[in-house]
């Protein structure tokens, strides 16, 4: 599967966390341990913005992990 | 699994053959090895797959990984370049780090590392070196590069591995404590060290808060981020000072727990692996385990399998860990 673009929803679901999931990809996880803080400190479009690209960044970096395959499947599935 | 616990004169042997080498033993025996394709932190307790936990000052923890890679480079970082510790990563391998106890780099690498750029985009597993506990304050830890000869108590050691294509790395924690039901535990500084804490949103003194309640501080505080839990050990507990100090850093508006007690640690970690089931131990290169759990889980002659390494200062799993078992596997893609 390869990674949806940026402008999916689904990445500022996620940090915002008006959505969660169950997800595989330690590095994920622990990024998104201090996003969905950092959003929900400062929920403008810049920080919403910021985070998005870092958490796509780790997702495309790294999308021959099978963590991360299953974690894509798990999110836009 | 490819890490043994072996004499010098045998790795002196696997350095000569020219083997790609993950190396933890004690200053004075690592000083003795020749130079090549290796990379060292100090320390001289491992868990070895025959006899379990051990401590030896002569013995070699050695992880090969020659025929896992196609390349290596050794990268020596101060506590401000290792910022480009993610960016410079591998594009298609993993970084393996290694860094002195207390040094500035250990230190600011505690607290800086999940802001640096491009955190998590390359994997980055590692350690942090120690010394033999009746050492402490008599020797500081230290990393040595196999390469140049280095011996450094200051900085940080980076050996940058790539894979061949079809091969992907992944990291992989084993932490057994759990928040408990108690309060909620926040902090309003990033730091190793805290006098107040909100309790639940109220301020009170972390040390006469840690003595009235009893808490035990053999068991860290835990956080949960996005369901990976991260530990915070305790090091200290000053009543008079009303001062506690941790060995990695609290951060600020992360809502922490005290732990459920670890009854067991062996039968709870045997119950761990059955249940999740997924670790496959040929596909484990390189692991450790913390000196906290070796101590107060008394694993000195227990055995961890599939999981053997070098018991460590601090982990590193993208981040610096406390109390947890990290590793790292090759598969194929």
């Amino acid at each position: 599967m390869d990674v949806p673009s940026k402008s999916n929803k689904a990445w500022q679901d996620i940090v915002t966390g008006k959505k969660t999931f169950q997800l595989k990809f330690l590095a994920a996880k622990i990024l998104l341990g201090r996003l969905t803080r950092t959003v929900k400190e400062d929920p403008s479009p810049s920080t919403i913005s910021s985070s998005v690209d870092q958490l796509y960044a780790i997702f495309s970096n790294n999308l021959n992990m099978p963590s991360v395959q299953d974690d894509l499947k798990t999110i836009f599935s | 699994m490819r890490q043994t616990i072996s004499s010098a004169a045998d790795v002196k042997k696997m350095i000569e053959a020219g083997r790609k080498l993950l190396l933890a033993g004690d200053e004075e025996v690592l000083r003795q090895l020749p130079k090549g394709d290796w990379i060292a932190g100090t320390i001289p307790y491992f868990i070895s797959g025959d006899q379990g936990g051990m401590v030896s000052r002569e013995l070699i923890c050695t992880t090969d990984i020659t025929d896992l890679v196609t390349s290596i480079e050794i990268i020596a970082y101060d506590q401000n370049s290792l910022a480009r510790v993610y960016t410079e990563g591998p594009k298609n391998g993993f970084s393996f780090i290694v860094i002195p106890a207390m040094s500035k780099t250990h230190l600011s690498f505690a607290l800086n590392a999940p802001n640096y750029k491009d955190f998590g985009i390359r994997p980055l597993i590692g350690w942090i070196a120690g010394v033999h506990l009746s050492d402490l304050g008599k020797k500081t830890p230290k990393v040595l590069d196999g390469i140049t000869g280095d011996v450094l108590e200051e900085g940080a050691l980076v050996l940058q591995a790539q894979l061949p294509e079809g091969k992907v790395a992944e990291i992989g924690i084993v932490n057994l404590f759990e928040q408990g039901d108690g309060d909620i535990l926040t902090f309003t500084a990033d730091d190793f060290a805290a006098k107040d804490v909100m309790v639940n949103g109220e301020k009170r003194n972390f040390a006469a808060y840690i003595v009235k309640n009893k808490l035990d501080t053999k068991l860290p505080l835990v956080a949960d981020y996005y369901g990976a839990l991260v530990n915070i050990s305790f090091q200290d507990v000053d009543e008079v000072e009303g001062l506690v100090k941790f060995y990695a850093p609290v951060f600020s508006g992360i809502r922490y727990k005290h732990a459920k007690p670890v009854i067991d640690y062996v039968k709870e970690f045997n119950d761990r692996l059955s249940k999740e089931c997924s670790i496959e131990s040929a596909r484990v290169a390189f692991s450790c385990n913390c000196i906290l759990n070796y101590l107060y889980s008394e694993l000195e002659g227990k055995k961890t399998d599939p999981f053997t390494g070098p018991v460590t200062f601090g982990e590193i799993a993208y981040q610096l860990l406390n109390q947890t078992l990290v590793y790292l596997e090759i598969m194929d893609v």
